[in-house]
């Protein structure tokens, strides 16, 4: 990464801890992630996939959302995870990335966490070799948190394609 | 051109210009908010400026004059404005309201002169308001060059600001006549470029109007130089060229030394000149009497004069979706009802049920027709604009075209009309350039000397046809054979099985010419092959039928809408897709023994010729369910060629909205898109033209992997 994108990052994520006090928590293969509350526009339990041949690896496809077609990625490929099976808890986040709304297939959804700066590790601080959707870890309750979120940056995470 | 044919244009720069002023005025209000609570932004002025821009281009479009010289000068006020060479005070203010109020009357007056409008009234406080911070206007240095108003006229933004700032450093502008040969004129324009380069600067060159021969061209070229006449014609490589000074009308001197003041222009001026400029327009710029609208010099309306509402098309997607969830309702309501009536008890309510929902039915079916005819635009609009390119392409080329035009009312999906035009015009310039003949040729050939373009449309079935054609010279089949051997378009012994209409269909073929070099009219690099590409995106086909010595016709046919198509559901290996039924020609029950290898291609033979097959199974890498034993082959035309797609099932045909895939999928080939077809079922829509492209592609490479030559 060109230093020049990595102070555009930081600037994102320092952003994003800024204004977006709420983070809604999810699960995937086994760990917590979570994404900005604002950029999450709703929930839904995962319908039918139409997949598309020939589509990128992370891509599973595509779902009518009231009638607006809406392209649905794995996040489990995404991440480079291993890949794990459909359950009844699996859920399809609609997430902004700012110029279309993406599905994102999780395995669980938790809950909305209210984190305050001093609950958040921004990336910017554990060196630079992080992934640049990765924005910081979350400690719900602050140090000694049983809970730890890892916090994704839906525009870095989705503008891929 | 009848005079009716305007109306549909007038109507446009209406509605068009009378949004504009609306914004406009709603725009100046905040401005003077804003200047009354000193909050003023540069953007908001700029705002102003570019309207105030449209305004001026549309109005010099379609031929209204004086609102293309109000929103000249406006515009000079604002430019002067967002430079901040001119404070924005209450004055000012005043005079962009009056502006905009002149706008206002004269897109609601019958007669420019009873708007009641004292331009020169308008034009001296414009002037002053220029002048506000200097204390005076000062006048513009090209107009004080003793140049005509017709040559002014027609140079260049870049032109004239050329020639502005050489004035103004006090740089002598010179004259130069020429009589060049016609047949080498770029050769002379080149050494006459080289020869002054290190001399002077070359501001334009314009074809002069008087003088000049078969053979040869008059030139007036105007050059700007600190060297002296002498040295000029020195250096100028001609015989008989004539070098002088353009001198100042008042024969004071030409240097000004730099001016930085705003310059002031002469109203009445420049509607002499808008009006005395050589038109490229078809139409004659409608007098005032034409544009229709309210009263005349009434105390001004607030009302607005057109009657017609702009819609973005994405709105009327919405609405569509709407329609295609209602359609999901009703066949839930009819599942509903069709349970109930195997009860006995419920059978009553299952039939008034049943009823409702038909009535239901009814309505939607008109509701989704109302949508689609909103879309709906006459292709008129596009032939208009074809009818100035004609005169333009003819012009330029020295060919004599009479255009006759029919159909323009015909009517097609409003984003159909506008990826439409680029095709258009690409095929009239090409009938132009390389079609009709130069007169004299026709006259030889026993025509007369003026060619004829006839472009027709006209409805049939769901679908529109346009035809463009003319009675020049034909294309010459065996030309085409030649090039498209040459350029390896096609092999040779390809080429001795080609049908005439094949033969016809290869100049649509990437890389494919007759003439060889790129001419200005018609090519720009771009062959036809484009044009059958972009009609292609269009779920159209085009298609060239030619008679030397006659002439040529091209037919584009197209879908009346994109909105909804029919289409052919199949499935392939469990997966729903849905095929545009234009160009699906025919289904057949597939026999595997009938495959034969051709060039190690797989061919099925339908009716005497071969048919590639595409298996749609293998081709997409979705085998993952073994074949049914019975397949069928879905035979899809684009234009001349044909693939057959072997699918599993056929599931019928339907009616479905093509939603196009989000930014996240463009990348992926093969899809116009999705339709949802209820029931959460989506299925791929899919784009024929590129998989027909597709596919006989990767056969191209099988073949070659298999050892065959091209």
């Amino acid at each position: 990464m060109s230093e020049a994108k990595l102070a555009i990052h930081q600037t994102d994520a320092s952003e994003i801890v800024r204004t977006a006090h709420e983070f809604l928590a999810f699960s995937l293969a086994g760990e917590s992630y979570a994404l900005p509350l604002p950029s999450i526009r709703e929930i839904l339990k995962a319908p039918p996939i139409t997949e598309i041949p020939r589509a990128e690896y992370d891509i599973l496809g595509i779902i009518s959302v009231r009638g607006r077609i809406t392209t649905v990625i794995d996040l489990r490929r995404r991440l480079h995870l291993e890949e794990g099976p459909l359950t009844k808890d699996t859920r399809i986040l609609l997430v902004d990335r700012g110029d279309e709304v993406i599905g994102v297939l999780v395995d669980l959804v938790h809950q909305v966490y209210r984190l305050h700066p001093d609950e958040i590790e921004l990336s910017s601080v554990m060196g630079s070799d992080v992934s640049d959707h990765f924005v910081g870890i979350g400690r719900p309750g602050g140090e000694g948190s049983e809970t730890l979120l890892i916090l994704l940056d839906p525009i870095a995470l989705l503008r891929r394609n | 051109m009848a005079r009716d044919d305007d109306s549909g244009l007038r109507d446009e720069f209406l509605a068009e210009a009378q949004e504009i002023v609306e914004a406009l005025s709603r725009d100046l209000l905040v401005l003077d908010q804003a200047e009354k609570e000193g909050t003023t932004s540069a953007e908001q002025i700029n705002d102003l400026f570019r309207s105030v821009h449209t305004l001026k281009g549309i109005a010099g479009m379609f031929g209204h004059p004086t609102i293309g010289a109000i929103a000249h000068s406006l515009e000079d006020l604002l430019d002067q404005l967002r430079l901040e060479k001119v404070a924005l005070t209450a004055e000012v203010l005043d005079v962009l309201f009056e502006g905009v109020e002149h706008f206002q009357r004269l897109l609601q007056s019958e007669e420019e002169s009873e708007a009641g409008i004292d331009l020169d009234a308008f034009a001296q406080r414009i002037g002053q308001s220029l002048g506000v911070q200097d204390g005076g206007a000062t006048e513009d240095p090209l107009r004080a060059l003793d140049l005509e108003e017709a040559m002014l006229s027609v140079l260049t933004e870049y032109e004239e600001h050329r020639l502005r700032a050489n004035v103004e450093q006090g740089v002598t502008i010179f004259r130069v006549g020429l009589r060049l040969p016609l047949l080498s004129i770029d050769e002379s324009l080149e050494s006459l470029k080289e020869k002054l380069r290190s001399l002077a600067e070359i501001i334009t060159y314009l074809p002069s109007m008087d003088g000049g021969d078969a053979e040869h061209i008059e030139l007036v070229v105007l050059i700007a130089s600190t060297s002296d006449k002498e040295v000029l014609e020195a250096a100028i490589p001609f015989e008989g060229t004539r070098v002088e000074e353009v001198k100042r009308r008042d024969g004071g001197p030409m240097s000004l030394g730099p001016v930085e003041e705003p310059q002031t222009t002469d109203l009445t001026d420049l509607i002499a000149a808008a009006e005395a400029a050589p038109s490229s327009l078809t139409h004659a710029p409608p007098s005032a009497a034409q544009l229709s609208g309210a009263n005349q010099a009434d105390p001004l309306s607030v009302r607005s004069v057109s009657n017609t509402v702009r819609v973005e098309i994405d709105k009327l997607d919405h609405l569509m979706n709407v329609v295609g969830e209602l359609a999901i309702i009703r066949s839930a309501i009819f599942r509903i009802s069709e349970r109930f009536r195997s009860e006995s008890a419920m059978r009553e309510l299952s039939i008034e049920l049943h009823r409702i929902n038909r009535g239901f039915e009814r309505n939607l079916l008109e509701l989704q027709n109302g949508i689609l005819d909103v879309r709906m635009v006459p292709l008129g609009q596009v032939f208009d604009k074809l009818a100035r390119i004609v005169r333009q392409a003819a012009r330029e080329h020295g060919k004599e075209v009479r255009l006759v035009v029919s159909g323009k009312d015909t009517e097609v999906d409003k984003l159909i009309v506008e990826e439409l035009s680029d095709p258009l015009m690409h095929i009239i310039r090409n009938a132009i350039d390389h079609g009709i003949e130069p007169p004299k040729q026709r006259d030889m050939a026993g025509k007369k000397p003026t060619g004829t373009l006839a472009l027709s449309a006209y409805q049939r079935g769901k679908h529109v046809v346009i035809e463009v054609e003319d009675d020049g010279g034909g294309i010459d089949h065996e030309a085409i054979l030649r090039v498209g051997i040459e350029r390896g378009v096609i092999t040779r012994d390809a080429a001795a099985e080609l049908s005439r209409e094949e033969i016809y269909n290869l100049i649509f073929t990437a890389g494919f010419s007759t003439k060889s070099s790129v001419s200005d009219l018609s090519g720009r690099g771009v062959g036809m092959d484009v044009v059958k590409t972009n009609i292609a995106r269009l779920g159209g086909i085009i298609d060239v039928d030619s008679e030397p010595g006659i002439g040529t016709k091209f037919t584009i046919t197209l879908p009346v809408t994109l909105a909804m198509i029919s289409a052919l559901l199949v499935r392939v290996a469990g997966r729903e897709f849905a095929i545009p039924i234009t160009s699906v020609r025919e289904a057949l029950v597939f026999e595997e023994s009938e495959i034969r290898m051709v060039e190690a291609r797989e061919m099925l033979t339908l009716r005497g010729s071969s048919l590639p097959l595409c298996r749609l199974r293998e081709f997409f890498g979705i085998a993952d369910a073994p074949p049914p034993e019975r397949q069928f082959v879905v035979v899809a035309e684009i234009g001349s060629r044909r693939v057959g797609f072997l699918v599993d099932e056929l599931d019928g045909q339907q009616d479905i909205v093509i939603k196009s895939f989000g930014p996240s999928l463009q990348k992926v080939k093969g899809f116009a898109g999705a339709t949802d077809l209820g029931d959460q079922r989506v299925a791929l829509v899919i784009d024929v033209p590129s998989l027909v492209e597709e596919s006989g592609m990767q056969m191209d490479r099988a073949r070659l992997r298999a050892g065959g030559g091209v």
